[in-house]
């Protein structure tokens, strides 16, 4: 940013003017839900018993205590970890794919886009009639060889991959298009120099294309990371949290806390571990964002 | 490009790409045939009963509350998007063009937003609606969608506006436009394509949302994707019909996939340089 000087400083008020209308919009729709948030979180506000409105922190000591936050954590770390790797994984050698090995199948880039834009529901619904062993073609295709595919979402680990596997096929197409997007930035000179020096394909992705993908690639992940702590959808619909609570990521965890259990201050409480969860998760976003774009 | 390289690599470059078209279409295309198989034939592998097919599950879908839910989901993101450009697109201009020293934490405050989890948010809501009667409204819904919409519509205003050049902008307040003039007559024809994408990313995330409309919404106003799951009862699953439905759902997103995919990735993934 650094052409503003041709403007002269009157119009500077006008710009700071366009921003109030989000200001205050944010301000009442978002700022005001979050304080509502940290307000009830010191409260034990509760949907059907009468409340103390002198707690302090006594939700957030019981948040320590609680065996059922502390597995949801290793549930919503294991999708994170697992889903983040596979979408960027699949998605960059897609994007890599198409880029390099064969761009005369460069047109399929919008083809490969079409899950992306399924509705969450729409991909956990899906997913689930693939995942029913009586209905799934899957399993009478393997059937014909006398093999029988697992039942994913009866299994603790099987319903995580289910989990993964659906969030995958929906969200690798995000990974594919930003690194597209990025390998374009990527001159060609440097490619053409090092395989007129004698480097290999491989050595050239290994050796330079990879590391010039390296901060979108971070930013990426980053941003993948963060959706994949919001699950819901894919939750609520393909397992309800099952089976036991082996998908009881803590997203999933603070909304049966607070609605179907009714215990809205505790489920606040573990709102406000995200928020803090994502807040520094975020601050890093941002600064590789800014990073990336001064570069 | 040497010429020998169709070689080994490309035909494992190739395979690559039909394994992963695979991956990709095999869903989609189940889907589909799922919302034609009549419902004695649904657990039968398709390859026995080719031939059966049904118009059995558009029927259910018309006469079931789908349609009505189609059109909350409609004017509910409809008007979330309209309010959120509205008010997002000015804001993201000024922080392109106009002299601050807050960027860094402007951005970061967007992405948080959008980062935050919903569950936050929707916890305070439902009580501050449940107390003003704005539960199972459409203002309810289309305030709850500001959240979800109006972080992502100023932060990708503020990367795609960030490429128009200043001296545009100068020329036109040298011509003696005020800035709203310049924005509205020069910068957002300029812009076209970002701004358009901006809308329909807009659009859709309000469209696909699941958890605010399942929270606050009833009956009344009860959006597409949370209607779907009248299809889901502990009795039965009626998996033509939800499959039907998910493929309509899906289908308003289709011009995202035509025109706006390039966008997406400044929209969604923050300015990469591209």
């Amino acid at each position: 940013m650094q052409s503003y000087q041709g403007v002269q400083p009157v119009f500077q008020k006008n710009y700071n003017k366009m921003l109030y209308p989000a200001v205050f919009a944010v301000g009442v729709f978002a700022i005001v839900p979050l304080l509502g948030m940290f307000a009830l979180s010191l409260t034990d506000f509760h949907l059907i018993k009468s409340w103390d409105r002198e707690f302090g922190l006594a939700n957030f000591i019981r948040l320590t205590q609680d065996r059922r936050f502390i597995s949801s954590i290793s549930v919503m770390l294991m999708l994170s970890v697992f889903g983040v790797i596979f979408q960027v994984v699949l998605g960059t050698l897609i994007a890599v794919g198409l880029e390099k090995i064969v761009p005369r199948w460069r047109f399929l880039r919008g083809i490969f886009v079409v899950p992306f834009v399924v509705p969450a529901v729409a991909v956990a619904l899906i997913w689930l009639s693939l995942f029913t062993p009586t209905l799934s073609p899957i399993n009478a295709f393997f059937d014909i060889f006398g093999i029988t595919v697992p039942a994913f979402l009866t299994t603790e680990y099987g319903a995580i991959g289910a989990i993964v596997i659906a969030d995958t096929w929906a969200s690798y197409p995000f990974v594919m298009l930003l690194i597209l997007a990025a390998l374009q930035g990527i001159s060609s000179d440097l490619d053409e120099a090092a395989s007129i020096d004698g480097a290999t394909k491989m050595q050239i992705f290994w050796r330079i294309t990879l590391p010039l993908l390296k901060p979108a690639l971070l930013m990426v992940a980053l941003f993948r990371f963060i959706e994949t702590l919001k699950h819901f959808p894919l939750i609520f619909v393909m397992t309800n949290g099952g089976p036991g609570r082996s998908t009881q990521a803590t997203n999933y965890y603070a909304y049966i806390q607070t609605f179907q259990s009714s215990n809205v201050s505790y489920g606040a409480a573990i709102a406000v571990f995200l928020f803090v969860f994502a807040a520094v998760i975020s601050f890093y976003v941002a600064k590789a964002n800014a990073r990336l774009t001064d570069a | 490009m040497r010429r020998h390289d169709m070689s080994v690599k490309q035909i494992a470059g190739v395979i690559m790409m039909l394994v992963f078209l695979a991956f990709t279409f095999l869903p989609i295309i189940w889907a589909i045939i799922l919302s034609f198989r009549p419902k004695t034939h649904l657990f039968e592998p398709i390859w026995q009963s080719p031939a059966q097919l049904t118009w059995d599950n558009f029927d259910t879908l018309a006469r079931s509350d789908f349609p009505f839910a189609l059109f909350n989901s409609l004017v509910t993101a409809g008007t979330s998007t309209i309010l959120a450009m509205i008010i997002g697109v000015p804001a993201g201009f000024a922080l392109a063009k106009g002299r601050s020293h807050r960027k860094f934490i402007a951005s970061w405050a967007l992405l948080l937003l959008r980062m935050a989890p919903p569950v936050g948010f929707v916890i305070p809501l439902f009580l501050i609606y449940l107390n003003v009667g704005l539960l199972d409204t459409w203002a309810g819904l289309i305030a709850a969608y500001m959240v979800l919409t109006l972080p992502m519509v100023v932060w990708s205003s503020w990367t795609s506006l960030s490429q128009i050049p200043d001296e545009l902008i100068e020329a036109s307040l040298l011509d003696g436009a005020t800035l709203f003039q310049t924005l509205y007559k020069v910068v957002l024809p300029a812009a076209r394509p970002g701004i358009v994408a901006t809308a329909v990313l807009a659009f859709l995330i309000a469209w696909n949302d699941f958890f605010f409309a399942l929270i606050i919404t009833r009956g009344d106003t009860v959006t597409a994707p949370v209607a779907i799951m009248n299809f889901v009862s502990y009795a039965t699953v009626d998996w033509g019909s939800i499959a039907l439905a998910s493929i309509v759902l899906t289908l308003p997103t289709v011009p995202v996939i035509i025109f706006a995919n390039r966008y997406i990735v400044q929209s969604m993934g923050g300015a990469v340089k591209g």
